[in-house]
């Protein structure tokens, strides 16, 4: 057994031994013991070096707010290495059989690091260092500044491969949840669960007692703490009480949504098939009790941070939790009385306590003659001006202070330093409330003020000190979530006995003797802020401790300030003059502590990232060989590839294909709306540009829905079932924008109106059927209606069966050749596309993707609205004007058409473009200029929306919104590229059979 | 992510379900075209964005697929109240008076 | 230490804590109308329809579900789509309203057993508690509108639209296999 632990104390398993390596060496450890307890049992302390000055760092706390003892933990190297996770605090992380620990932010090894020659070369970084060195040349900082910066930055390392681990979230109501399972959590949760309240209670240790795990001296209603805690953890769990351990509230939202993160295997020896790492629980609690206690303040002065100075009350918990000492040879320094409790227990485990040394002038008499009694020095009035000792604390300098003189120094041997400068609440997921702070004189301190939320505070988190207060706040607490809750609760106060309650004061950085150039006393561990540094930013003029904060980066590490924030506004009040509560506190965000972007992410990772659509003949696609972009949520098929073919081969073949005998596409992704009523006509007036009177039962029409102001929303071809019904068709990006356009002007402007909306999108597949041969693959399988020409003319709808399935058929086209579409119902579709395949391969049927349908529309000039429209494209603008019903008094859109910038001269339109050179295909969202010549910055007068190499055509062809553009038919304009300039012609967007004859099937 | 309560299902819902959809009591004039242009403009673009209590529409489109209106204070991010579409704008005095 | 509990049973003998089955197509349709003509309705499809969000009426093999103040979800035997749809055309004249079929719209997943309301926790934000047996709501999963039915205090269904349930069922798996693990 190692030297610092006891044997059989603690609440680790002495029977245990769990081995794990750090830094390469291999270590026993006790099952139950931290990364840190562990080391600190053989005697290690340098677990670290800082992140600036690379100075040796060991433990301060005990518990998360750990600034200092950062490692890096895997399951091992090679495949495990997506395990890594740099920066988990060594006081947190549970030993594991096989744990793999490094020491971070070395160039080196950790007790000779290179890096340290930054902190020799410290009077060079002070605050504001990045502010003022990396400012000039500018030309120095691509090279050099930055490269340094980004290789300086940043704690620990990334982990080089995909985390294996799975991750999950739920969400979880609660009657009342209770944050942190100490003496006032646990009271509060047993007060309101015997009312009969359904409690949850968290807490982010793996076992609940808070402070009395630290305290087992207490007695509880005649029971030593330990007994009264298992007798409490039981009944809650009797009482049915949702216990939670290893999870942390994280953050604290509107209406008392608190999140957790719940760590289910990071402590386990093997990862169980199927556990995920980490949980995040999304609560919604009625209640909620925050009892997270209070955080030990470092004092400050210089050398406050070598290894082996740590707060005492971690000291405390090193011992009895985990049974170890964290030293032969302690020296307490203190403003509290907690510290002296932390010496004595060290003293009865058979420490040397070399001296109490409290800043004030006269601590409690009744701790000083127990001090005595057990031989223990007692210096008060003193200061601490120094500490020595290469990688861990050897000696102590204190000096006397009287009337604000510092006397002379005396050196104290010892091999660890143990501070409080007192506690402080933890207000951290109160301020995410944005409740107001409260400043409390008496204790120096800030307290939680106004609330915003319902909640309740309790305990040392609201500054309330010693277990009998804290026990009776707690189930108060509870109670009075209880009787908010509707129930009869009763707070019992428990009698307590052996109790440590206790007082202290609040300190800037402590009084000193030497010279303050000399002197580097740190407020922030983690980012390296000394006093000094929060001075210098104040004379600099920073008045407003936000701006103090980013300056120095005092509080902004990844312990969100847990010690140093208090430090810090102390010595800044102190340098700007003005009482703390009038400087104030910045801000606390989540989360509480760091947390991994796995646990965010929860199951939103690999294929369930996001939602991913696919419609009902995507397997067929799959089957054969698509290639897939991505349509809003929807994945479609690109292209087919038949034997090594790249995109644009493919896309000349499809093209070619369906122009010169008949092509298939899939177009189930299309929104459908049915619109059903005795008003369904006159809602169509006033939603679409077109007129729709006059549409009768049985045709279709291609209809422009726009926005109040005038603008192209939306498009797609709409059919005329019977007088009170129609099929409306919308983009597939615009779907459920449509809807919910028409369903808020249905609501809330034409009440009166006796129509209804349905959604029919995944209701049917579509299929669409295009070519000069489509209707000779089609006509075979359709019943109940003639599709010949004469009987079925373009724009023509009808209900019929085709290839035995209820189908609506529509006859219209989006390629400008003769085109069918028909729906049948989801299930069929596969099957309806596969009878189509089999009836038209005497004709060469070629299936084809979205590339293809948009270069076949652009040879058209049909437009795409949100590619050759951007929300300022009005139909004239994009040669629709024809779609506009000019008689019909009112429709969406109408009165925004008149707007004067609507119908000024030199909007932009679209136009086509013709580059001179028909093998050079223009850029998409390439800009156009009238003169190439003309100096920088060029006039843009537009650009390019749509461009495709077209099969059909022999060149390229481009659509473009440009200024003036139906004035400048035949001009040349250019376009400007990193390799040249592009001359184009202005021409019509019909580039193909611009009389449509080949619709005349 | 709030709670909302949604006056037709008169139930109090994850603000998941619900969409929010602007300004409330800004009616479509019922000729548009007999509108100036100062008139047009004040209607589609002006809005009060006030610092406060703001009268806004929501809708429960993941549940009942109502419109509604809510007062929402714009300050703290509570709702103040909630009401079906059409009924008259509340009067804030009364409604700051009950918080 | 104390250890964690969880207010669900896993059943010894390796048999899952809950079960996800896609359930037999059945005819769907989407009813609105005004409260006017409810009752005419109603009666033609031999329901009295519910006023009241999340209450079903049932009628033999039928369910009506009200969704809205003017919106139904109406459930039958696939044998008896054609019988709905000639019913709400009979009643049209006098009692206009608008009855789409959407039997192909959704798909739906019967989630049974003991962990059936933890499972339906991972993404659905709603407290099921709140939700009695025989009542059903249009709400969300994760990122998809559902609706969810709630047959028995370890019985729900889940009614997604077609191309968003592969994602719905994937979650439903991950959580089944969370579950069934003791996690």
């Amino acid at each position: 057994m190692s030297q610092f632990r006891i044997p059989g104390k603690g609440r680790v398993d002495h029977a245990e031994t769990v081995s794990f390596s750090f830094d390469g060496k291999r270590y026993e450890g006790l099952r139950g013991d931290t990364v840190a307890s562990a080391l600190l049992a053989h005697g290690v302390h340098l677990m670290g070096r800082s992140f600036k000055y690379h100075r040796p760092r060991g433990p301060v706390t005990a518990d998360s707010a750990e600034p200092n003892a950062l490692i890096g933990t895997s399951r091992g190297a090679g495949e495990k290495e997506g395990r890594f996770e740099p920066n988990t605090r060594a006081t947190v992380q549970e030993l594991r059989q096989g744990l793999v620990a490094e020491s971070q932010n070395r160039l080196g090894s950790l007790s000779f690091d290179l890096g340290a020659v930054n902190d020799a070369l410290h009077p060079l970084f002070p605050a504001g260092f990045y502010y003022k060195t990396f400012m000039w040349p500018r030309s120095f900082w691509d090279k050099l500044y930055e490269p340094v910066i980004r290789h300086a930055a940043g704690l620990g390392r990334a982990p080089s491969k995909v985390d294996p681990d799975s991750y999950a979230s739920r969400y979880l109501h609660s009657d009342l949840l209770v944050v942190g399972a100490g003496p006032s959590g646990l009271m509060a949760a047993l007060a309101a669960a015997r009312a009969g309240v359904r409690v949850t209670l968290v807490d982010e240790n793996p076992e609940m007692g808070g402070a009395l795990l630290s305290d087992p001296g207490i007695e509880i209603e005649g029971r030593p703490a330990w007994d009264w805690l298992s007798g409490a953890l039981a009944e809650l769990n009797a009482l049915g009480v949702r216990l939670m351990t290893r999870t942390t509230a994280i953050g604290y939202y509107h209406q008392n949504m608190i999140g957790l993160c719940e760590k289910l295997t990071d402590h386990l020896d093997e990862i169980p098939e199927g556990a995920p790492r980490e949980r995040m629980w999304r609560v919604r609690a009625t209640r909620v009790v925050l009892a997270q206690g209070a955080l030990e303040k470092p004092l400050v002065f210089h050398g406050n941070d070598r290894p082996g100075v740590m707060l005492a009350g971690a000291a405390q918990s090193y011992l009895h939790r985990w049974g170890v000492r964290v030293g032969e040879r302690a020296v307490i320094v203190t403003s509290h009385d907690s510290a002296w409790y932390a010496a004595f227990d060290l003293a009865e485990a058979g420490s040397k306590v070399v001296a109490i040394v409290d800043t004030r002038a006269t601590p409690p008499e009744a701790l000083v003659s127990e001090a005595r009694a057990r031989g223990i020095e007692v210096l008060a009035g003193h200061t601490v001006t120094g500490t020595k000792g290469r990688l861990r604390v050897a000696s102590v300098t204190v000096n006397p202070v009287r009337g604000g003189t510092v006397g002379a120094a005396r050196l104290l041997h010892c091999d660890c330093l143990l501070m409080s400068g007192g506690w402080t609440p933890s207000l951290h997921l109160f301020s995410h409330t944005k409740g107001s702070l409260q400043w409390d004189a008496e204790s120096e301190t800030f307290l939680p003020g106004r609330m915003t939320e319902e909640c309740h505070i309790a305990g040392a988190g609201r500054g309330v000190w010693g277990y009998a207060e804290a026990l009776a706040d707690g189930a108060k607490a509870g109670a009075d979530a209880a009787t908010a809750l509707g129930r009869e609760a009763e707070a019992i106060t428990p009698d307590v006995a052996h109790d440590r309650p206790g007082t202290g004061e609040s300190h800037k950085e402590l009084p000193t003797d030497r010279k303050s150039h000399r002197v580097r006393a740190f407020v922030d561990y983690q980012n390296d802020v000394t006093a000094k540094d929060l001075r210098l930013a104040v004379r600099e003029g920073m008045r407003s401790i936000e701006h103090v904060k980013r300056y120095t980066t005092n509080g902004m590490a990844t312990d969100q300030g847990k010690m140093s924030n208090m430090n810090g506004l102390m010595i800044a009040a102190d340098a700007v003059g003005k009482p703390p509560p009038q400087v104030g506190l910045t801000t606390f965000r989540p989360p509480y502590t760091p947390t991994t972007f796995g646990a965010f992410a929860g199951y939103h990772r690999g294929a369930t990232f996001e939602v991913t659509r696919a419609t009902p003949i995507d397997g067929w696609a799959e089957e054969n060989g698509a290639v897939y972009e991505p349509v809003s949520l929807w994945r479609r098929a690109w292209y087919f590839p038949i034997g090594g073919e790249d995109m644009e081969e493919a896309v000349a073949r499809e093209c070619r294909a369906m122009r010169a005998s008949v092509g298939i596409f899939d177009a189930s992704t299309l929104g459908k709306i049915e619109v059903m009523g005795p008003d369904a006509v006159e809602f169509m007036n006033r939603m679409y540009t077109n007129p729709w009177t006059k549409l009768a039962p049985g045709r279709c029409r291609y209809g422009v829905l726009l926005g109040e102001d005038g603008y192209i929303r939306d498009d797609g071809v709409i059919g005329r079932l019977s007088d009170d019904l129609f099929h409306v068709t919308t983009t597939t990006g615009g779907a459920a924008r449509v809807l919910n356009m028409m369903e808020d002007y249905l609501q809330t402007e034409w009440p009166d109106l006796d129509v209804w909306l349905t959604s029919t999108t995944e209701q049917w597949a579509t299929v669409a059927l295009n070519g000069p041969r489509a209707r000779e693959v089609l006509a075979p399988l359709v019943e109940g209606q003639d599709i010949s020409a004469e009987a079925f003319p373009h724009m023509s709808v009808a209900e019929c069966t085709v290839a035995g399935f209820k189908a609506r058929l529509f006859r219209l086209s989006f390629t400008g050749e003769l085109g069918f579409e028909i729906n049948v119902p989801a299930r069929h579709g596969r099957a309806l596309w596969e009878a189509l395949m089999e009836a038209g391969k005497p004709h060469g049927i070629t299936p084809y993707g979205t590339e293809t349908m948009h270069v076949l529309r652009a040879e058209k000039g049909f437009i795409i609205v949100g590619q050759d429209t951007d929300g300022t494209v009005t139909p004239q603008d994009a040669g629709l004007g024809w779609a506009i019903g000019k008689k019909k008094p009112d429709f969406v859109g109408k009165r925004g058409l008149a707007r004067p910038d609507l119908v000024a001269e030199g909007r932009k339109q679209l136009v086509g473009l013709m580059t001179e050179d028909g093998a050079v295909k223009l850029e998409e969202g390439a800009q156009i200029v009238l003169d190439p010549e003309q100096p920088l910055p060029m006039k843009m007068v537009g650009h390019v929306t749509s461009s495709y190499h077209s099969a059909t055509l022999g060149r390229s062809i481009a659509m473009a919104l440009v200024e003036g553009g139906t004035e400048r038919m035949g001009e040349t304009v250019h376009v400007p590229m990193p390799d040249g300039v592009v001359r184009a012609k202005v021409t019509s967007t019909a580039f193909y059979d611009p009389d449509g004859d080949r619709l005349k099937l | 992510m709030l709670l909302i309560h949604c006056p037709y299902c008169d139930e109090t819902l994850p603000e998941l379900e619900f969409a929010y959809a602007g300004e409330a009591h800004v009616d479509r004039p019922a000729d548009p075209s007999a509108l100036s242009d100062e008139e047009w403009r004040d209607f589609l673009f002006i809005r009060a964005n006030p610092k406060g209590p703001h009268f806004e529409r929501w809708r429960h489109v993941h549940g009942c697929a109502r419109f509604f209106n809510a007062v929402r204070d714009t300050v703290s991010d509570r709702f103040l109240m909630t009401y079906k579409a059409g009924e008259p704008r509340p009067d804030i005095s009364k409604l700051e008076e009950a918080q | 230490m104390t250890t964690q509990t969880h207010d669900f049973t896993v059943i010894e003998g390796g048999t899952a804590p809950v079960r996800v089955e896609d359930m037999a197509p059945v005819a769907r349709f989407s009813l609105r109308l005004r409260e006017a003509h409810r009752a005419a309705v109603g009666q033609a499809l031999g329901f009295d329809l519910p006023q009241r969000v999340g209450d079903v009426a049932r009628a033999k093999a039928r369910a009506a579900l009200c969704l809205g103040p003017d919106e139904w979800l109406i459930h039958a035997p696939e044998a008896e789509a054609e019988a709905i749809a000639a019913a709400g055309a009979g009643a049209y004249a006098e009692a206009p309203h608008s009855l789409v079929e959407i039997s192909d719209r959704e798909i739906s997943y019967a989630i049974t057993g003991p962990a059936a309301r933890e499972l339906l926790t991972i993404a659905c934000p709603r407290d099921l508690d709140r939700l009695a047996t025989g009542r059903a709501v249009r709400t969300v999963f994760d990122t998809a509108q559902v609706v969810l039915w709630r047959d028995g205090e370890d019985a729900f269904r889940l009614d997604v639209w077609r191309s968003f349930a592969p994602h719905v069922r994937a979650l439903l798996d991950a959580g089944q296999a969370e579950l069934s693990a003791g996690f």
